[in-house]
């Protein structure tokens, strides 16, 4: 019996395969597609390597080049100034409030999304939910400044009320206000996976058994899905942490991230000694910071396979 | 009798007559398929398109890219590039001299002192304490208190201390790092200009309080939305700024207070490591913007004086204190050496951050 041509391609990719990659080689394919991440991670962590070097060499002013010795002279500039610890305050302050803002905004999204028998209401909560993502976050930072301005909408609604108006732009709840918008649909995709992953059936379950609709969620469908609860916190954390447009645009220039700290020393101050030492203590805060996270929650959807084996 | 033209004849007519500055062997160099000059954007890159980079292009064919990325944002680029020997991204940087002069001093300036319209520009034009000339100073500039016209119905402002006025509380601006501010904020807080750049706390004393006022801060394009938008009723920005938005129909106009306004200059300077070719053009345009007809047009659209004799101002800012013009007008300024300025600049960013996100 011929085969067919499909199946004689498919025969011959079959023959490069087993020349390429022999038989022997087959545990490691997994680890094998996991190389192009892997590369991709090493170069992230191959770029701290200079701005590391560059964290320990102080800028010469006669010159503006760095020095060529090494000091910790940057390290002691930046704890000395208790303005980058104010910053980084805010920052972590920010990122704690977002994300737990943000969680219990997604949480119910992702629910909805996820349960609803009305195709209707699924495609329009991810229409909303993929719309953002195709408008970018300085348009979006901008269209608050639309939307909560002096003359903005909401406050020409608050006169048309006769309500006096709203402050709100250019404060750190204004800021927040713009976070937590931007990292909404992120927190909803990590969030939806893992709700998909608890069965309907046992909500039902617990419903027969007499459990309140609150007690089920308390008891059920929170801890289950926990992996999903988690992975959205760490995403949405971390982006937080890191932000930069969004303090910037929307926080009058007085309620300043850190990471403006490390762009200002980069390039108003053009100090790249005195940007490298912050972005490392921030990257070391955030790594620690999410670590713990880690510690206490457990891994987020990566436990997850574990949990359910 | 007739007059026979042909097409090709009035073309060859017009071409030299639109090269006619430029001798036969400067454009027998091989053009360069464009040159890309960096710029602030609104009126600022508006002004040099209209006044330097279409007649440029018009007298040599080599087209003009204005590369709008900020000043702070492309140096570090250059530096690179300059450090790496690769090709800087830019021909020409028009720049503060501030951040021209730290360039200067890093080593990756092209010497321009053979550029011939440099002899018929002002002395300030040339950089001090250099042996050559790595950046050429174009203007001045003054950092003027700009206000809502709505919000000052009895007249001007008189001083800084007006940002002081709870009436404005939440409704003044200044640039992000406070740039063009200190050395005023340091008269307007009883300090005086001697003690520049040694004991500034008059300044710092006085933006502690502006702190309280819940300032905005920001960048050029900023001043004229927040003037557009009701957000702000005064301001410390550039002449050009609040000019660009009076002209735009905002109702906001300007003053040099009292205790006087910061006065600066900008300039422009080429990058080492360009080839040849390109490098003799990016001289060309940087002559050209010294040339009488350049200056003219390009400042007058700034709406500041040129470092070239014989400008003519333009007719709404004559006799404006902010246009100066005279040694007189000048003496109402602040000018600070931009030696101190390269020293000490960076640490007046520090604090002034320090104060406004503490």
């Amino acid at each position: 019996m011929s085969r067919s041509p499909g199946l004689r391609v498919l025969d011959a990719l079959e023959g490069v395969r087993a020349t390429l990659w022999p038989r022997p080689l087959a545990p490691l394919t997994p680890w094998a597609f996991l190389v192009p991440a892997l590369l991709l991670t090493g170069l992230l962590v191959a770029a701290l390597v200079p701005l590391a070097d560059a964290s320990l060499r102080q800028l010469d002013r006669a010159t503006f080049r760095l020095d060529e010795s090494w000091s910790l002279a940057n390290y002691a500039a930046v704890l000395a100034r208790p303005v980058y610890g104010v910053m980084a305050l805010r920052t972590l302050g920010g990122a704690l409030i977002v994300t737990a803002v943000t969680l219990l905004l997604a949480f119910p999204y992702a629910w909805l999304m996820v349960r609803t028998a009305r195709p209707a209401l699924r495609r329009l909560l991810l229409i909303s939910l993929f719309l953002p993502f195709f408008i970018g976050q300085v348009v979006r930072a901008y269209g608050w400044l639309v939307v909560l301005g002096q003359q903005g909408l909401a406050n020409s609604l608050l006169a048309a009320l006769g309500l006096p108006p709203l402050t709100i732009l250019y404060t750190f709840p204004g800021v927040l206000v713009g976070l937590v918008q931007y990292m909404l649909p992120f927190a909803v995709l990590m969030l939806a996976p893992a709700l998909t992953a608890v069965p309907e059936e046992v909500e039902l379950a617990s419903a027969g058994l007499g459990a309140t609709p609150l007690r089920t969620l308390w008891r059920v469908v929170l801890p289950l899905a926990r992996p999903g609860l988690v992975a959205a916190g760490v995403v949405v954390f971390t982006l937080t942490l890191t932000d930069f447009a969004m303090p910037e645009i929307m926080g009058g220039g007085t309620n300043d991230f850190i990471a403006s700290a490390v762009y200002d020393a980069f390039f108003q101050l053009g100090d790249p000694g005195l940007g490298g030492a912050i972005a490392i203590l921030m990257t070391a805060v955030g790594s620690l910071a999410v670590g713990a996270v880690l510690a206490l929650f457990g891994l987020g959807t990566l436990g997850y396979v574990e949990e359910r084996r | 009798m007739a007059l026979a033209l042909s097409r090709r004849a009035v073309l060859a007519t017009g071409t030299a007559m639109a090269l006619a500055p430029w001798p036969r062997s400067v454009l027998a160099q091989d053009k360069p398929a464009e040159l890309i000059v960096r710029a602030w954007g609104g009126v600022w890159v508006e002004s040099l398109e209209n006044g330097v980079s279409r007649p440029f292009t018009e007298r040599t064919g080599i087209p003009v890219r204005h590369d709008l990325t900020e000043d702070n944002e492309i140096r570090p680029k250059i530096w690179a590039a300059v450090d790496q020997g690769r090709a800087p991204p830019i021909h020409v940087n028009w720049d503060t001299s501030t951040n021209a002069t730290k360039s200067a001093l890093r080593g990756v300036t092209e010497d321009l002192g053979d550029l011939a319209n440099l002899a018929d520009m002002l002395p300030a034009a040339r950089p001090a304490g250099f042996d050559g000339v790595p950046l050429i100073n174009m203007y001045s500039y003054v950092y003027v208190l700009a206000y809502r016209d709505e919000a000052f119905p009895d007249g001007p402002p008189d001083s800084w201390q007006i940002m002081l006025d709870p009436r404005f509380k939440g409704r003044v601006a200044l640039y992000d790092d406070g740039i063009g501010f200190h050395p005023s904020a340091q008269i307007a807080g009883g300090g005086k200009f001697e003690d520049i750049p040694d004991n500034m706390e008059p300044a710092w004393e006085f933006i502690r309080k502006l702190k309280a006022q819940n300032p905005l801060l920001g960048e050029d394009p900023d001043f004229t939305s927040w003037f557009q938008n009701g957000e702000i009723d005064v301001a410390c920005t550039i002449l050009s700024n609040a000019r660009a938005a009076k002209q735009s129909g905002i109702a906001v106009s300007w003053t040099v207070p009292k205790e006087g306004a910061k006065v600066d200059t900008d300039g422009m300077w080429i990058p080492k490591g360009l080839p040849e070719n390109e490098l003799f053009w990016a001289k060309e345009y940087v002559n050209f913007a010294m040339s009488q007809e350049a200056q003219q047009a390009w400042t007058s659209g700034l709406g500041l004086p040129g470092l070239r004799p014989g400008l003519t101002p333009p007719e709404d800012l004559v006799g404006d204190p902010a246009y100066p013009s005279s040694p007189e007008d000048f003496a109402r300024l602040i000018s600070v050496p931009t030696r101190i300025l390269v020293e000490h600049e960076s640490d007046w960013f520090q604090k002034f951050n320090e104060i406004m996100q503490g």
